[in-house]
């Protein structure tokens, strides 16, 4: 038997989806595949996996196949980006894909650079609106909706700016 | 056009494990493995930290693809000669920092059985 679960996590909140999946897991919830938002979960109380995300663009089988060998069981990947992997709680090995703060900055750089770049189209968006601007029901729905987005990316990259400034300490 | 050796110096612990390791050819996860052994169990690499050095280490031509057919999906890798250049450089480097501070550690009582 399965379950799923509605949660909504932003990109900069990482370490406290893997932490969700992983006491989930504890449960005898093991993670297996995300939806829109939607978490599904498989039952099994007699395992336990540590999860954790990978963020990582244009990955080659390589990539999979390393992970694979250093018992890391891909479980499934969003926009081909964020890549979940699981092990085993009893396995000896580190627990932890990013083993130190160096790396796990420039993770947190390739995500800042990848909504950056989605953040610039978002106010050409915004730009491109207003100048079209004639004040009727759908511009202020457009418009309020694009504007909403921005601010919602706005603490998403400074989130991410204190995060890589935490590592940088 | 490649950087020079001095450019790379300091490196980080990570990657300065991960070209000893390479010395011989390898294979990602035989670099996890070697490292960890060569480190005394010091150091275990995670695979993302591993995948992102080996990435940016190639680029840099440091290290360079090596062809071995294993039937499957692996990379191997093994150093270039700038790579050897690197290493060496910062195995006098930290070989320096410990030879400098030598007198100054015994004179602070940290060397506890001296020689």
């Amino acid at each position: 038997m399965g379950i799923k679960k509605f949660r909504f996590f932003l990109a900069s909140d990482i370490e406290k989806e893997e932490a969700w999946l992983t006491e989930m897991s504890r449960q005898g919830l093991h993670f297996y595949k995300y939806k829109f938002g939607m978490y599904y979960f498989e039952e099994d109380p007699n395992v336990s996996y540590v999860y954790q995300t990978d963020f990582h663009q244009q990955v080659d089988d390589a990539y999979f196949q390393l992970y694979k060998d250093a018992s890391w069981e891909h479980v499934t990947s969003y926009i081909d980006s964020f890549h979940y992997f699981r092990t085993k709680t009893d396995n000896p090995g580190i627990k932890k894909i990013y083993s130190d703060a160096e790396s796990a900055v420039e993770s947190l750089k390739r995500m800042m650079k990848m909504y950056m770049a989605i953040f610039l189209s978002l106010i050409v968006i915004q730009i491109a609106l207003l100048l079209m601007w004639r004040g009727s029901i759908i511009d202020y729905f457009s418009n309020g909706i694009v504007f909403s987005v921005i601010l919602l990316y706005v603490y998403l990259l400074s989130t991410l700016r204190k995060r890589i400034k935490y590592y940088l300490r | 056009m490649a950087k020079a050796p001095e450019e790379f110096i300091p490196l980080s612990q990570a990657t300065y494990y991960i070209l000893l390791s390479l010395r011989e050819v390898r294979h990602g996860y035989g670099i996890m493995q070697d490292v960890s052994e060569i480190s005394q169990e010091e150091v275990k690499m995670g695979p993302g930290t591993l995948y992102g050095a080996l990435g940016k280490l190639e680029k840099q031509e440091v290290i360079i693809k090596a062809e071995v057919n294993d039937g499957e999906r692996r990379k191997y890798y093994k150093l270039t000669e700038l790579g050897k250049q690197v290493v060496q450089l910062e195995y006098n480097r930290l070989t320096s920092l410990v030879e400098n501070a030598k007198e100054i550690i015994k004179e602070l009582g940290g060397e506890k059985d001296g020689d």
